[in-house]
């Protein structure tokens, strides 16, 4: 699915990432843990191409195409999904209003014919359902006055909405208490699939309770030092991220 | 009173002479030059006619179920209109024939502060027609009463006059519009008088051609509890002035001014509004939105005066200025002057371009960068628009107000 080789990635004329490689094939899950300020964000962030970051070196391939290459919109259409951290608010621009464009807008791309109104009615009330949001948030403006445990909600239904081929989720579960976490975590199972792959970019092994990686990645002043399976991240959260440091250094 | 008619226009332009036009160097006219109205329409730049053909059904809003007072050239047009038969709505003009002991008192409404600028003696010397509205009390009219004036490239001096009853309601969109090809004037004053516990929400549409110059006045007078609303919006013209003064007069006072303008080109664009809470316990929001392409220019002036007696102002105003281009150019300046220590007041201004977290959140989501672009000037502009109760009214602007910005196809979907 996607394929990271040597990435450096510097923001404001500094280093956050130092040479990341990563390989994830089509329906793994891969779970990216690391402490505040490794670079997971970076990471994240580049994926979906904003703005701010510069790759100084190395490459992004993702299902055999150039990801750097493309706009943000672009990856979109090809199916790249980033879930944010900070999801923004846009008053006056209606949910329903924005995931219509956005699916439409892909079809579009990928030649098929555009949803009309009510198959896409039926699709975003389905979905809706799925991860427990309520109707009358479909209606509102894009994360307008929403809580923050609604923003990300809002979030995974969107991914849900939009189908796409490769998830990234930016510490979706920080804030969210045990329920909406549950939420979230059904929201995310639901989608996978074998031509599908998910990247958690998280602190905390909780969310790791509900959605089992695959693959475990430590991510530690912009690289990563190590990975493993679902049992790296239990061994994380009890031993902390040091002790990764000290292995890699020895 | 012994005065006539003609005395008091004979003093309104013995005053416009004294005062002359505006000019630049008064610190309220500082931006809008309107010395050079003689270069476009001539020396006697007052008293020129109209020609041309109107047609009234191209500046219909479609689906308003309204009463239709129609204003050609400044001249009422009888035929065309459909006036209320619960309301007393009379034109100026049949007044002056009529009725001149009225007129007077219409023309006299502000003596006590007599003649705010040259421009509005002019209106006094010069208003041959017009209208005057006298709702009843406890009416509420049952449905809007749609004030059109079409404009084809004279000098139009327009007076109305509204007066609302104790705990009546009136819905007026007041809507100027026009596509002559040549500059005209238009030059109107409106004064509406709310009595106890009144009602009103007024659309102030300014639709005018290109070649147009706009200048505007609206006078509030608001008596205990009533209840005055102003949507300003401001799309056509090539100049367009508009002063708005709005005095809560007595306790329990509302009023809400929201403006919106949407210009493009070279439009110039100036809205003054003074709200002065002059009684305890009032009320004011205002707020102003522009989106500026192009080489256009808007300012904004708002003043809110919380005089010595008036605890328990509740006031706030913002005013959020959108530039689409680098050559347009906003001046804002909003003004708080406070004579007691028991109010509430805030006030605010932005101006900026469009966010850019915003723009990388819709690009993520698949809009592309201009979709993206359009999508959120839209929205900044619509989010004013939904203030409008009327939603005829809303989705013609919104329209208009869509056509103007460049390359907004494909968002149709928006619109209500």
């Amino acid at each position: 699915m996607i394929k990271i080789e040597n990435l450096h990635v510097s923001v404001g004329g500094k280093e956050i990432l130092k040479g990341i490689n990563l390989e994830i094939g089509a329906g793994e899950v891969h779970a990216i843990m690391g402490p505040n300020g490794s670079g997971k964000s970076t990471l994240s962030n580049v994926i979906a191409g904003r703005d701010g970051y510069e790759v100084t070196k190395g490459s992004i391939t993702y299902k055999g195409k150039d990801l750097l290459e493309m706009r943000p919109e672009e990856r979109a259409w090809e199916g790249v999904f980033l879930a944010f951290q900070y999801p923004v608010e846009i008053p006056g621009v209606n949910n329903t209003y924005l995931l219509k464009a956005g699916v439409n807008a892909r079809r579009k791309h990928q030649g098929e014919q555009e949803l009309d109104a009510m198959e896409f009615m039926q699709l975003v009330k389905e979905k809706a359902k799925l991860v427990e949001l309520d109707q009358s948030f479909l209606s509102r403006g894009v994360n307008e006055g929403f809580s923050g445990g609604e923003k990300k909600r809002n979030e995974i239904f969107q991914m849900a909405v939009l189908e796409p081929s490769l998830a990234l989720l930016d510490e979706t579960d920080s804030g969210l208490d045990i329920d909406a976490l549950r939420i979230v975590a059904k929201g995310v199972n639901t989608l996978r699939a074998p031509d599908r792959s998910v990247v958690m970019v998280t602190h905390y092994q909780r969310l790791l309770d509900y959605i089992k990686p695959d693959v475990v990645h430590v991510l530690v002043d912009g690289q990563i030092l190590k990975s493993g399976d679902a049992s790296l991240a239990l061994e994380l959260e009890e031993r902390g991220y040091d002790w990764v440091r000290e292995e890699a250094a020895a | 009173m012994s005065t006539t008619l003609q005395a008091i226009r004979d003093s309104a332009w013995q005053a416009f002479e004294a005062a002359g036009l505006p000019t630049t160097r008064d610190e309220d006219w500082k931006y809008s030059d309107l010395t050079r109205i003689s270069t476009l329409l001539g020396e006697q730049w007052w008293d020129v006619a109209a020609e041309g053909i109107v047609d009234a059904t191209s500046f219909i809003i479609p689906d308003l179920d309204a009463y239709k007072v129609l204003f050609v050239n400044g001249c009422f047009d009888a035929e065309a209109s459909e006036l209320p038969e619960t309301v007393n709505v009379t034109s100026l003009a049949t007044l002056i024939q009529d009725e001149p002991e009225k007129t007077i008192e219409l023309m006299q409404h502000q003596a006590d502060a007599p003649f705010a600028n040259g421009m509005t003696a002019l209106n006094a010397a010069k208003a041959t027609d017009g209208c005057c509205i006298c709702v009843p009390a406890n009416l509420k009219l049952d449905r809007p009463l749609h004030i059109l004036h079409i404009n084809s490239g004279g000098a139009v001096h327009l007076r109305t006059g509204i007066t609302i009853g104790e705990h009546a309601g009136l819905e007026i969109i007041e809507h100027f519009a026009g596509d002559a090809d040549v500059a005209g004037l238009t030059n109107s004053l409106t004064a509406i008088r709310l009595a106890a516990g009144a009602r009103c929400e007024h659309y102030r549409l300014q639709l005018e051609s290109g070649k147009q110059w706009h200048l505007g006045r609206v006078e509030v007078n608001q008596k205990a509890d009533s209840s005055y609303t102003m949507h300003a919006v401001e799309l056509g013209s090539a100049l367009s002035r508009v002063d708005v003064v709005d005095d809560l007069k007595e306790p329990g006072a509302e009023s809400e001014l929201n403006g919106l303008f949407v210009l493009s080109g070279r439009q110039h664009v100036d809205h003054h509004t003074r709200v002065a809470h002059e009684a305890p316990h009032c009320r004011s929001r205002e707020s102003y939105r522009t989106v500026l392409d192009g080489r256009s220019h808007a300012v904004f002036n708002g003043k809110v005066v919380v005089a010595k007696g008036a605890v328990k102002t509740d006031s706030a105003q913002s005013n959020a200025n959108l530039l689409l281009s680098n050559r347009a150019e906003i001046d804002t300046k909003p003004e708080l002057e406070i004579y007691n220590d028991d109010v509430k007041c805030a006030h605010g201004a932005t101006v900026g371009q469009l966010d850019k977290n915003q723009l990388f959140y819709l690009k993520s989501r698949g809009l592309s960068e201009e979709e993206a672009k359009q999508l959120l000037t839209f929205a900044f502009a619509d989010e004013l628009l939904a203030k409008m109760k009327s939603k005829p009214v809303r989705r013609y602007i919104e329209r208009a107000a869509f056509a103007k910005l460049p390359n907004l196809s494909g968002l149709e979907d928006m619109l209500t």
